[in-house]
């Protein structure tokens, strides 16, 4: 097969490129170029495209640098920024996956005439049900499923996720049998288009007007301090927030950005056990589950899956069979198999 | 992947000449006299450099022209712009670099770092027409007695398209009193133009030898002897204190050998990639959306500038790389992805329609073959990317 591989520069991009050939694939690499703008982590440097250029070379494949910043910019960037304004807390590199890699990059690779597309995600494609399935990795530490988590069927048909099967030792001994010069690059972990220097909070505030908060204590409606840009805080965090009067933790329990006001309590206090969903978001991998599926549920990237019900009603809503702290608006929820817990029926993101 | 390869990127760098490595092979192995000793392998080495430097001062300007050897078009354009800045500033409370918006990187950041750099340093952009033209009227409004130094390259890189060489000098020598230094970068348009015409008013000039089928890194910087400039690196004072290091022979050798050629074959090969070029065009405008983005006239005749709708530079250029034709979207950025070109950017081109700008560029070695070959893979493809075949 004529398979195109995304290549990051990192390791897990470069060892799938590099089994794709030995399995005997007809192999062409290209590193996309997402984010104009400075930046200290993630994928986009002219080192990482020089990395993964390099390893193009030792692997004797070719290899292109494919240019998405401007549509980066506007199906990434720009929402990013508008979310938070908007007081929601976005996942960015979830939606560069559902509009750049699994969207125009597919596009494209069908245009140049490729039959598959293959990432170097901790993931795997596996027939179930009669049907290319997005599966989590083997290693559960690892496991990219959940930021894979809208993509459908017409591209699940072309994507191969070669490493999706090993854990990350196991890929690193690879990447050093294949002398590959990027064997023990550390992980990217960050949004790539932030520098961890100096964070969200400067980022964000260079794009919009970022409002500091009271902090009230929700039952005694008292001040318990302030925080410098409310746009940041997530429902149930406790990062930054001061102990109650009793000595106990506080979480956050609301944000109100208009009255730049928010409210604090104890833990069992903002507990929930049900999240609401936007109905315009719920998407499957294939049909439609039926309401009051049993499935088993993640919102975040390495969050704990939860049992719970998916109601797909015109008010969708998960109910959980235990209570969680309270998932922030914007956030993604992926839905596995409640059997398996490992295959993936779709996803939504969490509404107000 | 395509066995054969047929070539339209000469504009990225010509293919080195036959005569151009033959002359270069006495300086590239053994003994190497530098040409600062004292002894017969440097005296030769010498009398080589200089041979050469009367062959490009021939080329470029005139003979009593002094010609720097350098590293190349992007170290020309460096040393003449900040060489006469720094040297402008010294004396003068404020430094203009007059420059046009669709100078090549050479020029435009050499500008901009300087004035990043010093205070005093500003660059003023000239006004463009939508071919990328300087106005005629915004020479005459930008230059004045603040004007260091009036860069305008002789020809577009990416277009091909001329620019008012002659208006430039007639503003800086005279037209404006006290109107600066001219500068032009002749990198593109010396596979074409018979530059010493443009010389006799403008005062410096940069050439590059790949761009005529001569060695990359090899360049010079020509200009007249009066003028002043800061050097760029010190060190010994080789090219008369202009540029410190050792100069490279066998570079200087293959610039010359490289101007020697075009001077001899110039009028011949105009004429043949002109007849090329026509063909060329005149298939591709049969193609649906294809736009060229100069008229015949306006620019040099190895270039074909155009722009495709509705499609992406860089998916032409794959699907054209596969079926073995080399060609250019005219502008990338450090990492090698393809960016919209500040020149149509410069030119008020809409970035979805430059989007899809491709670059095709000949040479003396351009066959007939090679444009028919490029005729039917271009439509092949573009018809392909739309779905329709």
């Amino acid at each position: 097969m004529r398979v195109l591989v995304a290549m990051s520069g990192g390791v897990d991009s470069s060892v799938a490129a590099a089994l794709l050939k030995e399995a005997g694939h007809d192999v062409v690499g290209a590193t996309l170029k997402l984010w104009g703008g400075a930046s200290d982590s993630g994928c986009c440097s002219v080192s990482d495209v020089d990395d993964a250029r390099r390893v193009a070379h030792s692997l004797d494949i070719d290899h292109h640098i494919f240019n998405y910043t401007s549509e980066f910019e506007a199906a990434v960037v720009k929402p990013f920024v508008e979310d938070h304004a908007a007081g929601l807390t976005p996942n960015p590199c979830i939606e560069c996956n559902r509009a750049i890699k699994f969207d125009l990059l597919f596009e494209r690779a069908e245009r140049l005439g490729f039959d598959a597309v293959a990432t170097g995600h901790h993931a795997l494609v596996e027939s179930w049900n009669g049907q290319p399935t997005l599966t989590r990795s083997v290693d559960p530490l690892k496991d990219q499923s959940y930021v894979l988590g809208y993509i459908q069927g017409p591209i699940l048909r072309r994507l191969m996720l070669p490493i999706g099967g090993m854990n990350k030792e196991e890929v690193r001994v690879h990447a050093e049998r294949l002398n590959l010069r990027t064997w023990n690059k550390p992980d990217s972990q960050d949004v790539c288009f932030i520098e961890a220097s100096r964070g969200r909070e400067e980022f964000l505030g260079q794009r919009i007007e970022l409002t500091s908060a009271e902090v009230f204590d929700r039952v005694t409606q008292e001040v318990v301090g302030r925080v410098p840009a409310a746009q940041l805080v997530t429902l149930g965090q406790r990062r930054g927030i001061a102990p109650g009067f009793d000595g106990e933790r506080r979480f956050v329990a609301s944000v109100d950005l208009v009255n730049r006001r928010v409210e604090v309590d104890r833990i069992e206090a903002i507990m929930v056990s049900a999240i609401a969903l936007r109905p315009d978001s719920l998407t499957f991998a294939y049909d439609e589950v039926p309401n009051g599926t049993r499935v088993i549920v993640q919102w975040s990237a390495h969050g704990r899956p939860v049992s719970a019900t998916l109601e797909t009603s015109d008010a969708p809503r998960l109910i959980l069979d235990e209570s969680a702290r309270p998932v922030s608006a914007g956030q993604s929820v992926v839905f596995y198999d409640a059997e398996t817990g490992r295959h993936v029926l779709g996803a939504a993101q969490v509404g107000r | 992947m395509s066995e054969q390869s047929f070539y339209f990127d000469h504009g990225a760098g010509a293919p080195r000449l036959d005569e151009v490595a033959e002359a270069m092979v006495p300086w590239q192995h053994g003994v190497v006299g530098n040409p600062s000793g004292m002894h017969s392998a440097s005296r030769a080495a010498r009398r080589a450099i200089e041979d050469a430097r009367d062959i490009v001062a021939n080329f470029v300007g005139q003979p009593s022209h002094e010609v720097i050897f350098t590293g190349g078009g992007t170290e020309s354009c460096h040393l003449a712009i900040s060489g006469v800045v720094r040297e402008h500033r010294q004396h003068h409370e404020v430094s203009d670099i007059i420059i046009s918006p669709t100078e090549h990187h050479a020029v435009l950041n050499t500008a901009l770092a300087l004035a990043d750099e010093f205070d005093d340093v500003r660059v003023r952009f000239l006004d463009v027409d939508d071919l990328g033209i300087v106005t005629t009227s915004s020479l005459w409004d930008n230059v004045g007695p603040n004007t260091a130094i009036v860069s305008v390259m002789t020809v577009n890189n990416e277009t091909g398209v001329y620019q008012p060489i002659p208006v430039v000098g007639s503003v800086t020598a005279g037209g404006v009193p006290d109107g600066g230094i001219s500068h032009t970068d002749a990198v593109a348009a010396a596979p074409w133009l018979y530059l010493p015409a443009l010389t006799e008013s403008i005062d410096m000039i940069s050439i590059a030898a790949h761009k005529i089928g001569g060695p990359v890194n090899s360049g010079a910087l020509v200009l007249r002897r009066e003028i002043k400039l800061s050097p760029v690196s010190v060190g010994g004072g080789q090219e008369r204190g202009h540029r410190g290091g050792t100069v490279d022979v066998a570079a200087a050798v293959g610039l010359a050998a490289a101007c020697r050629v075009v001077d001899r074959e110039r009028m011949e090969v105009n004429e043949r990639v002109s007849a090329l070029r026509a063909r060329l065009e005149a298939a591709l405008r049969y193609i649906p959306g294809v736009a060229i983005t100069a008229t015949e006239e306006t620019r040099v005749p190895g270039c074909t500038h155009l722009t495709v709708e509705g499609l992406a530079s860089e998916e032409l250029l794959f699907l054209l790389d596969n079926a073995g034709i080399a060609a250019s979207a005219g502008a990338s950025c450090s990492s090698g992805a393809s960016v919209v070109s500040h020149v149509l950017q410069a030119m008020k081109m809409p970035d979805d329609k430059a989007r899809g700008a491709l670059r095709f560029t000949m040479g003396r070695e351009t066959t007939k073959e090679d444009v028919d070959q490029l005729i039917a893979v271009f439509a092949d493809v573009v018809y392909r990317l739309r779905g329709e075949k």
